[in-house]
């Protein structure tokens, strides 16, 4: 009982706690790296980010049937409709290697996020047309 | 939603301190705050629970599918082995998954769960609504579900309970990934390790497993408990 009532009054403050980073990041201004999948191929199919800091990966889905982003590395799945685009948060995360493919397409749609310390910060693919939000 | 989340804290504080408890075990499944839309699933349960003097089963079937893009919704026939040895329906559930934020978007991920059950041939309803939280950290995931039960019925004492489940789980390698699980509850405390995985096949095909072998904590006599869930995704 006793035991119960340490562990619901932490809960507590673990969400109160929460809620307060949660006002917080939100006027946290992330960096965005823009990623297109045309012909079910990732491009750039290799994204260099910063080590230690959330990015924004927004991935244009230019085929005409949906992909989902997979990454057990990255801990991410996203489903990214056709002429949709999705907006997968990633990191923070150490230097490294981290792979993911689309489910639907695994042989073809595949890529690697590489976390270094010398990120390419303005190297943006820039998109042909703006699509709607469509992923989830 | 940063207010709608403030609120909840307070409320979680507020009952904390207002609502007495129940009795009843509360381990089940650690739930996770992410919904993928399109995506359908079939799912097996069993729970199987042992003391000094009982030796209780129960199953759960059930079918689920996303019907908006972070809002999913599962159905539920409850199976249980009674005092005779005989195992039949035992009651209905339906249950909605609600991912509130963007996995990663914030410093922890949140979801919603509500969920309605009726025991089969009795006038016992319950009630549930529950937060779902996941804080990632590293390789390692800590999962934290909080629910708010209310029972009633002329079957049934008419009650509020409280339940917290908990799983810190190191994601080592997408079919095999250990987890040490804590289960709270109104007079009973339970604790044990658990591993679960996932293997994927073409498409959204996706097979997920979960063992969990949980101990009671707040009893002097036996109490374990052994957790299995199956769940494939098409």
């Amino acid at each position: 009982m006793k035991l119960c009532s340490v562990f619901i009054k932490k809960i507590s403050i673990i969400s109160l706690f929460m809620s307060l980073i949660l006002s917080l990041n939100v006027w946290a201004k992330r960096v965005e790296y823009i990623v297109e999948l045309k012909d079910h191929l990732f491009s750039p199919s290799v994204i260099k980010i910063p080590a230690n800091e959330k990015i924004k990966l927004i991935i244009y889905n230019r085929d005409t049937t949906p992909e989902e982003f997979d990454s057990f590395d990255l801990n991410r799945e996203k489903v990214i409709f056709p002429n949709k685009k999705a907006v997968i948060f990633i990191g923070p995360l150490p230097e490294g290697k981290y792979q993911f493919f689309g489910e639907f397409n695994p042989n073809s749609a595949k890529g690697t996020i590489v976390v270094t310390s010398t990120p390419e910060r303005n190297k943006r693919v820039k998109p042909l047309q703006e699509n709607k939000p469509g992923g989830a | 939603m940063k207010k709608a989340l403030y609120a909840l804290a307070l409320l979680f504080n507020c009952f904390y301190s207002s609502f007495t408890f129940a009795d009843g075990v509360v381990v089940d499944k650690v739930y996770h705050p992410y919904v993928l839309p399109n995506e359908k699933e079939v799912e097996w349960r069993l729970l199987s629970h042992q003391t000094d003097n009982t030796n209780d089963l129960a199953q759960r079937f059930a079918y689920g599918q996303s019907v908006f893009d972070n809002m999913m919704v599962e159905l539920y026939i409850v199976g249980e082995r009674d005092v005779d040895g005989n195992f039949g329906v035992s009651a209905y559930e339906i249950e909605t998954r609600w991912m509130l934020t963007e996995q990663g978007e914030y410093w922890a991920d949140w979801g919603m769960l509500f969920e309605v059950e009726k025991e089969h041939n009795k006038d016992s309803w319950e009630v549930t609504s529950g937060l779902l939280f996941e804080k990632e950290i590293g390789r390692t995931s800590l999962s934290i579900n909080a629910f708010l039960i209310y029972e009633w019925g002329n079957d049934i004492q008419n009650e509020i309970e409280m339940e917290f489940r908990a799983q810190y789980r190191y994601r080592w390698l997408p079919q095999f990934q250990p987890a040490i699980e804590l289960y709270s509850g109104e007079d009973y405390v339970g604790i044990g390790p658990a591993f679960m995985g996932i293997q994927r096949f073409a498409g959204q095909k996706q097979l997920k497993w979960e063992l969990g072998f949980i101990t009671g904590l707040n009893g002097k006599s036996k109490d374990h408990i052994l957790r299995v869930a199956i769940e494939y995704e098409f």
